[in-house]
């Protein structure tokens, strides 16, 4: 395999703080490249200075033989070194084809626009992934898998030879990625380099030929995906031993907190029941679309349901709304948490007492030395990596982000604590801790609702096992039946089985 | 600008259409082809801004400066022919929209600097600009005998007449340059790179930029646009009402910012249609001058304006909401 890309000596700090550390790295044609390693390890710093975003303190960029000291996106665009971010950079009031097509003919230096050419180039790009899309819609009323593939489309519409995708799979369905999964494979085919940035492990060994994996700023080394498996990866990667303890319930408190009966919203989940006693963490599975958000929604009073009824320590009650459900003892750390988990641009003190506002308040006042008091005793408790307690949460990383959502929730003591998804963005460090403080809040009495399609997290966090598919209830494990052997296979064929329905509608 | 006519335009028309016939119904006045005409004439400057408007709108931008700039751009211009005996149409036109350019520019090297949000930037422009025209210029009024007479002529101009009953009635020239004003927009807005520059970066300012799009440049062009336009508009203003005062035209740009609304432009950017700005402004003047044929005070016409763009409004951002819970976001 010819390199296209090599990257030498590669140093970047910022303020001081050394985010690369004299980096090699080769990318080859027809090779899918991974990079891992926990947030802030350096893998985007490194993408930005391969991609011209940052001009790197020392080292060079060498691309199909021609040298770079300081690289511009320009240049780095002109050889074909496309990114596709996090958040797609796409238009949402555009059309599919003007989406794929526009960066190529704004960099073609066009002045005028011919539709025919736009839709034209759309066509033939989406053919090469074998994709068949509506052109005319607008992004935004497309799936998000969708996006994803016209953000492909529109890289190689501009002549790719490396393609970047930061984190190209966490809005994605199974089916959604195994979709991907299988374009990236066929463009390998045809010659493109493609590095991908995952926290997903088995989607990295799924698809990746070449690891290579950094740590602080460092790298620690290229491996060969053949030569690594989850626990070496995530050794590597983190530089200990990770193991995530298997939850146990200890609790001896038997009476139900949550019961829901025949719960039913057509069209997003029909006839669910459930009993959740103290100490419970119930893991609720099944793909993107099988309910499981729109169940956890409406038991947070977001979304109204049907029928069915729902108790609360016995005593049959209604959520109309999420203050009904806060004072009922309910919390949701909901899917999306930089827009709905947070108030991102404001502090961690702020954000933590957020919930609990009411209560901290005196004659209409804040309380500033209580909201303190609380904010440092949560930072404490669920080890919040941060400066202090006034840092904008905005700046922290994923992982303690979302400690900050767990923080202002159990600040309000919840009794029932549905968490959506609850580490998906997050690296491997921080999602033991998390795992280690749900197990600890359980322990302690509190009931869980654990929402996830991650089957090694559903294995290790829950005591009992919910498997949605097309918004039914298809089967439910109790203690016993999850301490078998195959259990972890028996569920992702469950959750596999919406899909097959997809296929075949 | 995907589809030639969307179903919220189509809701625009039909609004329209079902008022016409309440009208006239109540008041067969109102089919008379001078009426008609009559509102033709009055909407047609407001068109004009309105457009402007609209592309400042779809960058994701705001301008209440346009009347301002209008009314600078005019009243310099004429003060300039009066003094000197000029007496040519384009030179009035040339000459206004090349001062609204100018303002228009420094609209968006203000908002490029400051870093500050349109908004407040042309609410002080607006002021200024006003304010160094009334200081610096002249506060005089050119009452009818004074303006150079081309301009009479194009304001009293029709492009054909009708024989009705009191005599005849014409459709005045002014709506040659709203329609220019709105295929010169079109073609900007869709047959150009730096139209679907606007287009981008009043959907992702920072998408755009990684499109290899100069937001820097693109505001440029949209403000400068917008002001020539307003300064145009000034001039058919003065011309229709023949007369031009140093205190007209300021004032009325939030009724131009609700009908630009009511059209169904995005308040946050990105999406607009010429043909809707267009009937809002209609929608606008429709109630106007009609209230008062229905029996109504014109104190109702506040009213009516007033609920039209809450509903408006209202509706998008419905549908909006509708799209969201389709795509699982619950924000109610």
């Amino acid at each position: 395999m010819e390199p296209i890309l090599c990257a030498r000596n590669i140093s970047k700090s910022f303020i001081g703080v050394r985010a690369l550390n004299n980096i090699d790295i080769t990318i080859n044609a027809g090779e899918i490249h991974c990079l891992a390693g926990e947030n802030g390890c350096g893998k985007s710093t490194l993408v930005k200075c391969i991609s011209g975003v940052y001009t790197p303190d020392h080292g060079e960029v060498e691309i199909s033989g021609e040298k770079y000291k300081n690289l511009t996106p320009i240049e780095a665009m002109n050889k074909g070194i496309q990114v596709i971010y996090q958040d797609l950079s796409l238009f949402q009031h555009m059309t599919v084809a003007e989406n794929i097509a526009i960066s190529k003919l704004k960099f073609e230096g066009n002045k005028t626009i011919n539709w025919k050419k736009i839709k034209s180039i759309a066509k033939e790009q989406l053919n090469k992934i074998g994709v068949k899309m509506n052109l005319d819609e607008t992004v935004g009323e497309i799936s998000m898998a969708n996006r994803q593939m016209v953000a492909i489309c529109r890289a190689l519409a501009q002549d790719a030879k490396i393609l970047f995708m930061d984190e190209p799979t966490t809005a994605l369905t199974k089916t959604e990625v195994d979709h991907l999964m299988k374009i990236m494979l066929e463009l390998k085919k045809k010659g493109l380099a493609i590095v991908f940035i995952s926290h997903k492990l088995d989607e990295v060994f799924t698809v990746a030929d070449t690891i290579t994996i950094f740590r602080n700023g460092d790298k620690i080394g290229d491996f060969n995906s053949k030569d690594l498996d989850e626990k070496s990866l995530s050794y590597h990667m983190t530089g200990r031993e990770i193991e995530y303890p298997r939850y146990h319930r200890t609790c001896k408190d038997n009476s139900p907190i949550l019961e829901i009966d025949h719960l039913t919203r057509k069209g997003q989940y029909e006839d669910i029941s459930m009993t959740i006693r103290p100490g419970d963490i119930i893991g609720l599975t099944g793909l993107l679309g099988s309910g499981r958000t729109e169940l956890a929604m409406s038991l947070f009073g977001l979304n109204p349901t049907q029928s069915g009824s729902i108790r609360i320590n016995g005593k049959e009650t209604s959520i109309a709304s999420p203050m009904a459900a806060k004072k009922q003892g309910i919390a949701l750390l909901p899917e999306d948490r930089f827009n709905q988990g947070l108030f991102i641009e404001r502090k961690i003190k702020e954000n933590i007492s957020s919930a609990l506002i009411d209560t901290i308040c005196k004659k209409g006042l804040i309380r500033k030395a209580e909201e303190d008091t609380i904010a440092q005793k949560y930072v404490n408790e669920l080890k919040v990596r941060t400066p202090s307690i006034e840092t904008v949460v905005g700046t922290l990383s994923g992982g303690n982000q979302q400690k900050v959502v767990i923080g202002k929730w159990t600040a309000t003591a919840p009794k029932v604590f549905i968490m959506d998804t609850p580490t998906v963005g997050i690296d491997i460090g921080s999602k033991s801790e998390i795992y280690e403080q749900i197990h600890k809040f359980a322990d302690g009495g509190m009931a869980i609702i654990f929402i996830s399609d991650e089957i090694q997290e559903i294995m290790a966090n829950c005591n009992r096992v919910i498997v949605l598919a097309n918004g039914k209830c298809i089967r439910e494990f109790d203690e016993n039946e999850l301490g078998q052997d195959g259990a972890d296979k028996i569920i992702t064929d469950l959750i596999g089985s919406q899909s097959a329905e997809e296929v075949t509608p | 600008m995907t589809k030639k006519i969307d179903q919220f335009q189509k809701m625009l028309l039909i609004i329209i259409v079902i008022y016409s016939v309440f009208v006239s119904v109540k008041n067969p006045q109102f089919l008379q082809v001078q009426t008609v005409f009559d509102i033709v004439k009055t909407s047609s400057t407001t068109m004009i801004v309105a457009i402007g408007l609209l592309v400042v709108m779809i960058s994701g931008g705001i301008d209440v400066s346009f009347m301002a700039i209008a009314l600078f751009g005019s009243y310099t211009s004429l003060l300039v022919m009066i003094n000197t005996g000029i007496n040519s149409l384009v030179f009035a036109f040339a000459l206004s929209m090349l001062i609204g350019t100018c303002l228009g520019l420094v609209n968006a090297l203000l908002i490029n600097w400051l870093k500050l949000p349109p908004f407040i930037i042309t609410l002080g422009t607006q002021n200024l600009f006003h304010g160094i025209m009334t200081t610096f210029i002249s506060d005089k009024s050119f009452g009818s005998g004074v303006l150079p007479s081309c301009l009479h002529e194009f304001g009293q101009g029709t492009l054909f007449k009708v024989a009705t009953e009191n005599g005849s009635a014409g459709l005045t020239v002014s709506l040659i340059p709203v329609l220019l004003a709105g295929i010169a927009t079109y073609f900007v807005l869709r047959k150009t790179m730096i139209g679907r520059g606007i287009v981008a970066i009043g959907n992702d300012e920072e998408s755009a930029r990684r499109a290899g799009f100069n937001p820097f440049k693109i505001r440029l062009f949209v403000y400068a646009y917008s002001g020539a336009l307003a300064g145009m508009m000034g001039i058919i203003y003065a011309a229709q009402v023949n007369a031009l005062y140093p205190n007209k035209m300021v004032g009325d740009e939030l009724m131009v910012v609700a009908a630009v609304v009511i059209g169904g432009t995005k308040i946050t950017g990105g999406q607009g249609k010429i043909f809707g700005a267009v009937l809002g402004v209609l929608i606008i003047y429709l109630l106007n001058s009609t209230l008062i044929l229905i029996g109504l005070s014109s104190s109702w016409n506040n009213l009516f304006v007033g609920a039209i763009l809450v509903i408006a409004v209202a509706v998008t951002s419905y549908q909006e909401r509708v799209k969201n819970r389709s795509h699982l976001i619950f924000t109610e």
